[in-house]
């Protein structure tokens, strides 16, 4: 019998910022959308603005260019800042690829 | 996917809804949004992240048990495998004796921390290099060299946060200059990209880096790496500058991009993906001017190419590096060439008519580009493919015959440098690898 000890390569995660907290229900929110406006986000955020619309009731949707849209943009402090000035009780963000 | 979207800046456990690509494509059928709406709705309601803080950079030990030592080395390499540790080649097992003897070749403390590997964002540390370098049959000598390349890629600057999750297959290319390149056998020579039983320092040292992007950074093929083929990623490419055979007047690449002091010992890491050899002599009774200018207009035309990765450093990083071997290197610089003289070249030679760019749909690329120079460069008509000649490296580098140069494509946001802080004990670990290599 032969043994060998080595070490887990694989290290640790460690998790810096945690995640926002979610909300209770939907119906009365008011929900936005930060695309990149790729992938087919231009059709894929308008059809969730139509079924969250259509299921929740007193939803509020705003558009998908109610904030600055594309890659280079929606990651900034700025968008992030336009965002929660907006009032909005949550964003989906999309689409990658 | 979950790393790959983590790439894009999001937390690595973020709530997705994910998609088969098809889905993403021109045309599409999108019903499956409709179908899968819940997962939407429950994203925003009740999903909670997994993960839980830890931080600690500790590798907890693993133990492996078999009928023989040579069953034992199998078992430990299937389990490397099955744990998607690997890279399908043998690896050597991290053993705390090995992985000890590695930390040798430094004096900076074993648990001082580098920073976090996207998209995954493991704890990187010297303690993992060196366990990453051991798996990869590196030698101590090589680990000031790896944990300054892991300096520059993790700098926001190289842009490794999205190249690593991105289909685009960027691989990290790590030039050395200064004295430790050849003290450690980094290859600046015949198939200094390649395989070499007697220089396997660049392999070792580039293995280990992707052994970290992928089990400390999670890039995984179609987990945290998107890429759609991955090609140069078993060892990376890290070789050394032919410093030895520079003409008289060109620089070091590290003093020309980092303005590191000649002689001083430094990487430069820049990413690529793509690599071509350009046979750049000429074949019959050409002149030594007409050879040189012949082999220029041949590599001006190899770069004059549509390529949308070179947006990624257009502004500030490199439309690619190229390496002309040092016999090449000395005939032009006797006609006069310089490396800023070829850089000019090469920016103006490799400028593609605006018509082509139309054809073959660049200026969507170009003016969705984050950078303000990319976006105004679509009214430049010849359109350079870079936004200065002084973006292109020019590294001196390659089997001294004069047949041939090579182009490692950019896909770079930026170049990054750093010094290396050699070994403490180095002539006593060169004594040792000469006495485990055998003599130069």
């Amino acid at each position: 019998m032969a043994s060998l000890e080595f070490h887990d390569p694989s290290g640790a995660i460690e998790v810096k910022q945690s995640h926002a907290p979610r909300v209770d229900a939907l119906a009365g929110k008011r929900i936005g959308f930060v695309s990149n406006e790729q992938w087919q986000a231009y059709r894929m955020l308008p059809l969730l603005k139509t079924l969250l619309e259509t299921d929740f009731p007193g939803v509020e949707v705003l558009p998908i260019d109610a904030f600055p849209q594309g890659n280079a943009v929606i990651g900034s402090e700025e968008t992030a800042a336009l965002v929660k000035a907006s009032g909005v009780d949550a964003v989906i963000i999309g689409n990658a690829a | 996917m979950t790393n790959a979207v983590a790439g894009l800046g999001l937390a690595p456990d973020a709530a997705m809804v994910t998609f088969p690509i098809e889905m993403f494509l021109p045309g599409s059928d999108i019903s499956p949004v409709q179908a899968r709406k819940r997962e939407f709705y429950d994203g925003l309601t009740t999903w909670r992240s997994t993960l839980a803080a830890d931080g600690s950079g500790d590798a907890p030990m693993i133990r492996v048990e078999g009928s023989s030592v040579e069953d034992t080395f199998a078992r430990a390499n299937y389990l490397m495998l099955a744990n998607r540790w690997g890279d399908g080649l043998p690896l050597w097992p991290p053993t705390r004796q090995r992985v000890d003897w590695i930390l040798g070749g430094t004096a900076q403390p074993r648990r001082r921390r580098l920073g976090t590997l996207p998209p995954r964002g493991g704890v990187t540390t010297i303690e993992s290099c060196a366990i990453a370098l051991a798996m990869a049959g590196g030698r101590p000598e090589y680990l000031p060299v790896l944990v300054a390349a892991v300096e520059a890629f993790l700098d926001a600057e190289s842009g490794s946060a999205q190249l690593q999750a991105a289909s685009g297959s960027a691989f990290p290319v790590v030039v050395v200059n200064g004295p430790i390149g050849a003290a450690i056998r980094l290859n600046s020579g015949f198939g200094c990209l390649g395989p070499d039983p007697q220089r396997p320092a660049g392999a070792s040292i580039g293995r280990a880096l992707r052994l970290l992007q992928q089990n400390l950074g999670g890039a995984l093929p179609g987990i945290g790496t998107m890429a759609n083929y991955g090609g140069l990623r078993y060892t990376n490419v890290v070789f050394a500058e032919d410093e030895a055979n520079l003409p008289a007047g060109w620089a070091p690449h590290g003093t020309e991009r980092h303005g590191f002091a000649p002689g001083t010992s430094s990487i430069s890491l820049a990413f690529a993906n793509g690599a071509a050899n350009i046979r750049r002599r000429g074949a019959k009774k050409e002149t030594p001017e007409e050879d040189a200018l012949q082999g220029m207009y041949r590599m001006a035309d190899f770069m004059r190419v549509p390529n949308m990765p070179g947006l990624a450093g257009y502004e500030d990083g490199t439309p690619g590096i190229l390496m002309l071997p040092g016999v090449v290197a000395q005939t032009m610089a006797g006609l006069g060439w310089t490396k800023a003289s070829i850089r000019q070249f090469l920016w103006e030679h490799s400028r593609i008519p605006a018509a082509e760019l139309r054809r073959a749909g660049c200026p969507a690329w170009i003016e969705i580009d984050a950078s303000k120079v990319v976006r105004e460069s679509i009214d430049l008509d010849p359109w350079p493919i870079t936004a200065s000649p002084d973006n292109f490296v020019i590294v001196v580098a390659g089997g001294g015959h004069p047949t041939n140069s090579y182009w490692l494509q950019g896909y770079s946001p930026g170049v990054v440098g750093r010094p290396i802080e050699p070994p403490p004990d180095l002539d006593r670990l060169l004594a040792d690898a000469e006495r485990d290599l055998g003599p130069r």
